[in-house]
């Protein structure tokens, strides 16, 4: 098999000395998305909007992204228009960012970038930072006429066929949450999830598998041997990917999908707790 | 019904709108790392550990003075969250002269008075973590209290 030597869509990063350059271009939106909820209000990349995964992107009550009317508010009071290029970054080596970045694309917002590194590298390179919350002209984006569910997302029913079929299922959990162990990553809390184990027939590529120790994407050599040669994943085939609420699988949904350059991704955003908690779910425990 | 420092905070928080109430938040976050012990400070009881909980090490030293005052000084590890800094400067300085007693008979619902409902009902674990680990302190702290007591008897 010939590898991949450079990433599929390279457009879809942009690097922490190209992004200093370019902070006042026009047609671009900064977007910042993390766990740590105060952490933009502490400060963030100058020009900077905060859009967070659960207030702005969850609908409050059902658990559910929000209507295509509620992100095009979303995107009409933060300054972008189907047009603009948001670029996106946060926390966590990018777990939220990639996962806005996927809620994005869910509305069909087409021109998406992720900040390669994210706010840990930013910072760690001591470049600016502002406590400053930008005001944009408000525009006015049209309501996405559909939810690109079917493309790019999973539901129960979808990773239980892909089960059975033995199709490319990637659990993108630590191990010990794979084995069964744990039903959270290490170190937070073990709630919400009656059950531990996987999705039988699940592989356990962990999302950082995929990063650097900077945060940074691994090369695309490294990943194509990590996932095309290691887990079989090919634009023949439908892949899904999961977690345990969908965050760390959105990094690998976007390791998959624009670097490499591979087809029929879906993120399977009910994930774990889900899955773990659904009756009659089959589970598989151990390696 | 709270310790009348907390109830100043508490009042101050409520009287915010949610742009300054972040702001405000962010501020005791910032100011978190002054409630590390100072050198040659002496407490009754130390507990530094690292719960699943939270995202690093929170070490919480009490100390209580002869009135039977509790005062709080807290060491917080780097990727503790900005929450849960902002309700360590909080508890420390709003809780500092209250006792051991009124502090593990306090009701957490003043929780939300200061932190807002937005932030709680979305990051619910980070904001009592604080005050449930000065909490478990206190209480360590008296049922030795209550040993002593018993044995001396």
């Amino acid at each position: 098999m010939n590898l991949q030597t450079s990433y599929a869509h390279p457009e879809a990063l942009v690097e922490t000395d190209w992004l200093a350059e370019h902070l006042n271009d026009d047609g671009i939106r900064i977007v910042e998305s993390n766990e740590d909820i105060l952490l933009y209000d502490t400060g963030h990349i100058p020009g900077a909007v905060h859009i967070d995964w659960r207030s702005d992107l969850q609908d409050p009550l059902v658990r559910d992204y929000i209507s295509p009317e509620k992100f095009a508010e979303v995107c009409s009071r933060n300054g972008i228009t189907p047009e603009t290029t948001c670029i996106f970054y946060g926390d966590k080596a990018n777990w939220w960012a990639t996962y806005a970045l996927w809620a994005f694309r869910l509305f069909g917002h087409e021109k998406v970038k992720v900040l390669n590194g994210g706010r840990d590298k930013w910072k760690a390179e001591g470049r600016p930072s502002s406590r400053e919350v930008p005001k944009y002209p408000r525009t006015n984006y049209p309501v996405p006429p559909k939810r690109y569910d079917a493309e790019i997302r999973a539901f129960a029913e979808d990773a239980l066929k892909q089960s059975k079929s033995a199709k490319p299922l990637i659990d993108v959990r630590s191990p010990g949450e794979f084995r069964g162990e744990i039903t959270h990553m290490p170190e937070y809390p073990q709630e919400g999830v009656l059950r531990g184990g996987h999705i039988p027939g699940a592989k356990s590529v962990p999302w950082k598998t995929a990063a650097n120790d900077d945060g940074t994407f691994k090369s695309a050599e490294e990943l194509a041997k990590i996932y095309l040669e290691g887990c079989g994943v090919s634009s023949e085939n439908d892949t899904i990917v999961y977690c345990r609420i969908g965050e760390r699988s959105s990094h690998t949904w976007f390791v998959l999908t624009y670097l490499l350059g591979i087809d029929n991704v879906r993120n399977y955003d009910g994930s774990w707790t889900e899955w773990g908690n659904r009756v009659g779910m089959p589970i598989e425990r151990g390696t | 019904m709270y310790p009348p420092k907390l109830n100043n905070i508490i009042n101050l928080f409520e009287t915010l709108p949610e742009v300054e109430r972040r702001e405000t938040l962010v501020s005791y976050a910032d100011a978190a790392k002054k409630q590390e012990p100072k050198p040659g400070e002496q407490f009754k009881l130390e507990d530094v550990r690292k719960d699943e909980e939270c995202a690093d090490t929170v070490g919480v030293y009490l100390h209580v003075d002869d009135e039977g005052k509790a005062h709080f000084r807290m060491t917080l590890g780097s990727e503790v969250q900005t929450l849960t800094r902002a309700m360590t400067a909080i508890l420390c300085k709003g809780l500092d002269g209250a006792t051991p007693q009124e502090i593990l008979d306090l009701p957490s619902d003043f929780v939300t008075r200061i932190v807002g409902e937005q932030l709680v009902r979305v990051r619910s674990q980070t904001t009592y973590y604080i005050l449930t680990r000065m909490k478990g302190i206190c209480k360590v702290y008296l049922d030795r209290q209550r040993r002593m007591a018993a044995s001396a008897a």
